[in-house]
């Protein structure tokens, strides 16, 4: 092929590349996609208010790129090519802020947001005066490291400071007695592609927390597993790289299979494990139906006359099942989701009662980074 | 507008190029000659334009009749006082006019810390492109005023010269002498198309993968939690590197975008990294902006045929003001001096000095100096640049090495590596060669067309999947 031909070949080319995907973007515009499933998000769509101070403000503008972009054909095509010329052709250990080591997906930070901390631990602070510091129980406080952990220790990525974090939540919250968990864990307890880790997997927590806690000798231990294929985590969308899904398990006995959960949401009850969530958007959805704000756990096989109240973020879904055994009744309360007003308001009502109840506050560090407590 | 995004590349350009290559270069409206793809031109640059600046626009706009009327005055009035005014008025207008949008509160901030003031901060937003299109217009009044161009009297011309959408924000900036002819004739060719596609790709690859990956590495450096003397030189050659390949990156976009028109630009950038002293760095470094200084700033001032004080003299102005183009900060300006000073030393000795050792020596002495020069170019404030540049040296008890200085080495060792080689002309040098042969020739004319193609869905890739990165120099 001479220099003619070529550029003939290369003019041929670029014209038809281009003709293809502004027939695509046009066709698009016609048929527009409203959510990404891999993401978990909704997709932008057309601007439909256009006005002349849109223009000026340049919002308009904003608003179509975020429309071109979100609505490119092949999106997940595209996503994947990128992912994949980052890691495997570039050699970077990242796209997006994902890692992958050994298969597991793993979101890297360089270090925790000091603002993002001290409003979480101001918001937690707030709840153990109001509804903790004096109600006759025992306090506990434990951490959950992300993955993001056993990187930075294992295998030399960065990662922001546990000890320093571990030392403000224990210092923002004296009176309770912190349980160190990190040790109980490992990579591998986690799911490959989500953010959370294995119910059967972290025995060994349970077994630490049941513990320090002194309900050691009302834990059964003993378990039935039961497996879901095709889970597919918070990662598996993100990466874009079409990794092989995880499969969750759930474990279950005969104390747990009796045991009811009562929504204050919905008013409703149902079981542990809400195997219908599974092919929803999050199959971790199984665990205590998902984001509830405030559920009760009731036992009739317990005897123990005692009460249990967690304050948990979606970790302790997964893992608060596993302390049912020892309690009669177990709260579980998302403050991410219920407001400091509203729970002293089921309290007034007597719909709840922390009274001489033991009281865990089980927080993954992602979580504490955040900005998502009420 | 960004050249590297959706909106520009799948609807702004596909429809510019439709229409552009729809209609002929002249045609006949109501019996009036109608240059017809300048007019396509003209008002495509206006919308690229008005896409990210609406009000600023009708700045341009105004800059541009404005300078049209005083080139038609200069012609005009030539060998007069009035031609000389008329010059003077382009210069004092085009240049108070960027003074006023760039640099009002950077005096206004000099004044009060000086004075203990407190004049308020006009806090204006500055019109993209503004010293690129500034320098532009000024390059047509002057080498109108001094006969070297024709004065051009289709006002729809000027515009498309001034406002022409491939090099109106981030240059290079295009003398009016270098595109005169093509504004009245220009050929269009599938020779032209083919190169201009094969350009505009390298150049949007250069500024997707390789400039916008080096600023998510020195950004991730700066925020390491580990900083040691190690991490500063990965920072100060990410830094390097990552305004290389964005500059000339979007330099080749624009030579390219030109060239699919039928415009033929200068280079601007011939791969700078390989000079042996200051002197060559800045004969291949943002050629086009050199060059201005040179022709329009250094040699009226009387270039280097003066006596020593006056060239010292002259050297100083030319590069406090290329210092002072590039941004309202002592951080440029100290920037500017930077060069300026080597650029004495090596006059007087070190010229000598590196011509009686190795070759290697003076790459080195070239290398440091850029790189200690770019992290002053974006360091934060000139503290930040003194913290920086004396943690490059081991000022502050940093350690030399640390894991995440490790980590990131590891991660972008191949990008890294990547691009220095990328900023040598050695693939350049193995095309060509290879391309002597006929078999040779047949392979790499196969390859580019596959290359284009792949380059072209790679980066649509980083755009769908990416994040919003603009330009280094969009604020210039």
């Amino acid at each position: 092929m001479n220099d003619r031909t070529k550029n003939i070949v290369v003019t041929s080319v670029f014209v038809a590349f281009m003709a293809f995907f502004v027939a695509m973007c046009i066709f698009r515009y016609f048929a527009p996609v409203e959510t990404s499933q891999a993401e978990r998000r909704p997709l932008a769509q057309f601007p439909e208010d256009i006005s002349w101070s849109g223009v000026l403000d340049k919002s308009l503008i904003e608003e179509f790129e975020d429309y071109s972009v979100d609505q490119f054909p092949f999106r997940e095509f595209f996503r994947g090519i990128k992912a994949n010329f980052q890691l495997n052709v570039l050699g970077l250990k990242e796209n997006n802020g994902l890692a992958v080591q050994d298969g597991y997906i793993v979101k890297i930070e360089q270090d925790f947001v000091d603002k993002n901390v001290n409003y979480s631990l101001g918001r937690l602070q707030l709840f153990y005066e109001q509804f903790v510091k004096d109600n006759g129980g025992n306090h506990y406080l434990a951490l959950i490291p992300d993955k993001n952990y056993f990187l930075a220790q294992d295998y030399g990525y960065p990662g922001p400071d546990y000890s320093g974090l571990t030392d403000k939540v224990t210092a923002a919250l004296p009176n309770m007695q912190y349980i160190n968990l990190y040790d109980s864990l490992e990579l591998k307890d986690y799911y490959f592609t989500d953010t959370h880790w294995s119910q059967n997997k972290i025995l060994g927590v349970v077994d630490k927390l049941a513990a320090d806690m002194g309900i050691d000798h009302l834990l059964s231990g003993q378990y039935t597993e039961n497996r879901l294929e095709g889970f597919q985590g918070v990662y598996y969308g993100q990466s874009a790289l079409k990794p092989a899904p995880d499969t969750l398990v759930y474990l279950t006995n005969h104390v747990l299979d009796g045991c009811t959960v009562y929504d204050y949401e919905t008013q409703k009850t149902g079981p542990i494990y809400a195997l219908d969530k599974f092919d929803g958007s999050d199959g971790y959805d199984v665990f205590l139906s998902g984001t509830k704000s405030l559920l009760r756990i009731d036992n009739p096989a317990s005897q123990s006359g005692k009460t249990l109240v967690v304050f948990r973020d979606s970790y302790g879904s997964s893992l608060t099942p596993l302390l049912a055994e020892a309690y009669d009744t177990v709260y579980l309360v998302d403050i991410r989701y219920i407001s400091a007003s509203a729970l002293s308001l089921y309290e007034q009502m007597k719909m709840v009662d922390f009274e001489d109840a033991d009281v865990l506050f089980l927080y993954s560090a992602l979580i504490l980074n955040s900005n998502s407590f009420k | 507008m960004l050249f590297s995004s959706i909106p520009f590349l799948y609807y702004f350009f596909a429809m510019v190029l439709l229409l552009y290559f729809v209609v002929p270069f002249k045609c006949k409206v109501f019996n009036v000659h109608f240059e017809a793809k300048n007019f396509i031109l003209l008002i495509a640059s206006l919308l690229f334009y008005f896409y990210g600046e609406p009000i600023y626009t009708l700045l341009m706009v105004g800059t541009i009749l404005f300078n049209y009327i005083m080139g038609l005055l200069i012609d005009r009035f030539r060998g007069t006082v009035w031609s000389k005014v008329s010059l003077w008025s382009s210069v004092i207008v085009s240049l108070g006019s960027l003074g006023f949008f760039k640099y009002s509160d950077f005096f206004i901030r000099n004044i009060n810390t000086l004075f203990n003031g407190s004049i308020p901060l006009l806090e204006l937003a500055l019109p993209i492109g503004i010293s690129f299109y500034t320098f532009q217009i000024l390059s047509y009044t002057i080498d109108v005023y001094r006969d070297k161009v024709k004065v051009q009297k289709s006002f729809i011309r000027l515009a498309t010269y001034v406002a022409l959408f491939p090099q109106l924000i981030a240059g290079p900036i295009v003398r009016y002498s270098t595109v005169e002819e093509d504004l009245t004739q220009r050929t269009h060719s599938f020779e032209n198309f083919g190169c201009g596609v094969t350009r505009f790709v390298i150049g949007l690859s250069k500024k997707v993968l390789i400039a916008d990956t080096l600023g998510g590495l020195s950004n991730m450096l700066r925020a390491s939690n580990e900083q040691s003397v190690g991490m500063y030189w990965i920072l100060a050659i990410a830094l390097s590197l990552q305004l290389y390949f964005d500059f000339s990156g979007y330099s080749d976009m624009a030579i390219g975008i030109g060239r699919i028109f039928g415009f033929r630009f200068l280079e601007n950038f011939n791969y700078p990294f390989i000079s042996k002293s200051i002197a060559e760095f800045w004969r291949r470094w943002h050629m086009s902006l050199g060059t201005w200084f040179r022709d329009y700033v250094y040699i009226p001032l009387g270039g280097n045929r003066v006596s020593k004080w006056h060239w010292l003299f002259n050297i100083l102005v030319v590069w406090f003001l290329t210092g002072f183009w590039h941004g309202a900060d002592w951080t440029f300006i100290f920037w500017g001096l930077f060069f300026a000073l080597f650029l004495v030393l090596e006059k007087f000795f070190l010229n000598k000095l590196f011509s009686s050792v190795p070759r290697a020596f003076s790459h080195i002495y070239v290398v440091v100096l850029i790189l200690i020069s770019f992290v002053l170019f974006s360091a934060d404030g000139i503290g930040g640049a003194l913290r920086d540049i004396g943690s490059m040296f081991g000022v502050g008890n940093l350690p030399l090495w640390s894991g995440e200085t490790g980590y990131y080495l590891s991660s972008y060792a191949f990008v890294l590596i990547g691009a220095i080689i990328g900023a040598t002309p050695l693939i350049k040098t193995f095309v060509l060669k290879i391309k002597k042969t006929r078999t040779g020739e047949l392979i790499i004319n196969t390859l580019e067309p596959i290359f284009v193609v792949v380059m072209l869905l790679i980066v649509t890739a980083y755009f769908v999947d990416g994040s919003f990165s603009p330009f280094l120099y969009f604020r210039f």
